[in-house]
C-alpha cells in the first residue's frame, strides 16, 4: 500500500512534529495562564485582551503552531488505521483542509480582535 | 494472497495490556482530543471577534454540564499530552529510553497528569464560581 510519509518526506516530517511540539510547550503554558487570567470576563474584556499587540500575536503563533502539529500528528494517525488507498488519499485530504480552515478562521478572528474592526 | 493467513503484529486481542503500550495509545488519544478541542476554542475566538451571539452561545456551553466534563477531558489531555510529549521528546535525543526509566517516566507523568489535572480544574471552577 502506498504511503504518504516516506524517504526524505518522513525525516522532514519527524522534524516538524518534534520542533512544533517544542514550541508548544511554551505556547500551551502560556494558553493555560491566559486562561486562568482571564476566566470569566465577557465579551469586550477579551477583546480588549487581545486588542494588545503582545497576547494577539502570541495567539496566533499558538494556533498557527497547534494546527500544524495536528495536521502532521492526525495524517500520521490516519496513514496507521485506514486501510484503502482510495479513503486514505480522502481521509489525507479532508485533514488538510479542515486544518488549514479552521486555522485560516482563527488567525482571521484574531487579526479582527488586534486591531479592534 | 489471502491476508488473514500472514501473522499480525502484535495480536491485539490476546496482548496483555503493560503501562507502556497503555501510555502510547493514550498519547495518541490526547492528541486528536486536543484538536476536536481546537474546534471549540475556534468557535469561542469567531465569537469574540464577530458576534456577541455566537459568544454567548459559547460561553454558555462552557457553563453548562456537557461543557464542563468537555473541559476537565480538554485540561486532562493537555497535561497528559504535554507531560508525555516531553517524555517523547527526551527519548528522542537519548534520554530516558531503558526499560527501567521507561516505566519510572511513565509513572510519573500519569501522576503529575491527575495531579495538575485534578487541581487546574478543581483551582478554575472555584475561581469561577467566586466570580
Ligand atoms: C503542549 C505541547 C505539546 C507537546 C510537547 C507535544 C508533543 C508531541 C510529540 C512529541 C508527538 C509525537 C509523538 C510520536 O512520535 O508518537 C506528538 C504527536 C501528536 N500531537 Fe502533540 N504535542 C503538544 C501539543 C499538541 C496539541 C496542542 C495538539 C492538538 C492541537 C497535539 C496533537 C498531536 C497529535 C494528533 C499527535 C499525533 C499522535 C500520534 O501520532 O500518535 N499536540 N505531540
Ligand atoms: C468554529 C465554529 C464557529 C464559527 C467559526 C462561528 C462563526 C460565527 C459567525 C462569523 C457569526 C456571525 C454571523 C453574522 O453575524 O451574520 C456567528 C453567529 C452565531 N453563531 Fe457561530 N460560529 C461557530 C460555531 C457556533 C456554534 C457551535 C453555535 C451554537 C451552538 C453558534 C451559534 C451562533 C449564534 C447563535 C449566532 C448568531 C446568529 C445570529 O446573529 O442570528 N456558533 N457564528
Amino acid at each position: 500500500m502506498e504511503r504518504a510519509v516516506t524517504g526524505t518526506g518522513a525525516i522532514r516530517h519527524w522534524c516538524a512534529q518534534r520542533i512544533s511540539a517544542l514550541a508548544l510547550i511554551a505556547l500551551m503554558l502560556w494558553l493555560i495562564e491566559a486562561i486562568f487570567a482571564h476566566l470569566g470576563e465577557d465579551r469586550a474584556q477579551i477583546r480588549t485582551w487581545l486588542g494588545q499587540p503582545v497576547p494577539a500575536v502570541v495567539a496566533a503563533a499558538l494556533v498557527a503552531l497547534a494546527f500544524f502539529h495536528l495536521a502532521l500528528g492526525v495524517r500520521v494517525v490516519l496513514e496507521d488505521y485506514v486501510q484503502t488507498p482510495a479513503r486514505l488519499a480522502a481521509a489525507l485530504a479532508a485533514n488538510r483542509i479542515a486544518c488549514w480552515a479552521l486555522a485560516l478562521i482563527a488567525l482571521a478572528a484574531i487579526v479582527t480582535l488586534a486591531f479592534g474592526l | 494472497m489471502s491476508p488473514a493467513e500472514r501473522p499480525l503484529s502484535p495480536h491485539l486481542q490476546i496482548y496483555r495490556p503493560q503501562l507502556t503500550s497503555v501510555l502510547s495509545i493514550t498519547h495518541r488519544g490526547t492528541g486528536v482530543a486536543l484538536g476536536i478541542g481546537t474546534i471549540f476554542f475556534v468557535w469561542w475566538l469567531s465569537g469574540a471577534a464577530w458576534s456577541g451571539a455566537c459568544f454567548s452561545a459559547a460561553q454558555a456551553f462552557w457553563d453548562s454540564w456537557l461543557g464542563k466534563l468537555f473541559l476537565f477531558g480538554w485540561t486532562f489531555s493537555l497535561f497528559y499530552h504535554l507531560l508525555n510529549g516531553v517524555r517523547h521528546l527526551l527519548w528522542d535525543i537519548g534520554i530516558g529510553f531503558d526499560l527501567r526509566s521507561t516505566y519510572r517516566t511513565g509513572w510519573t507523568v500519569v501522576a503529575f497528569s491527575v495531579l495538575l489535572t485534578v487541581f487546574a480544574f478543581g483551582g478554575g471552577l472555584y475561581v469561577w464560581s467566586a466570580l
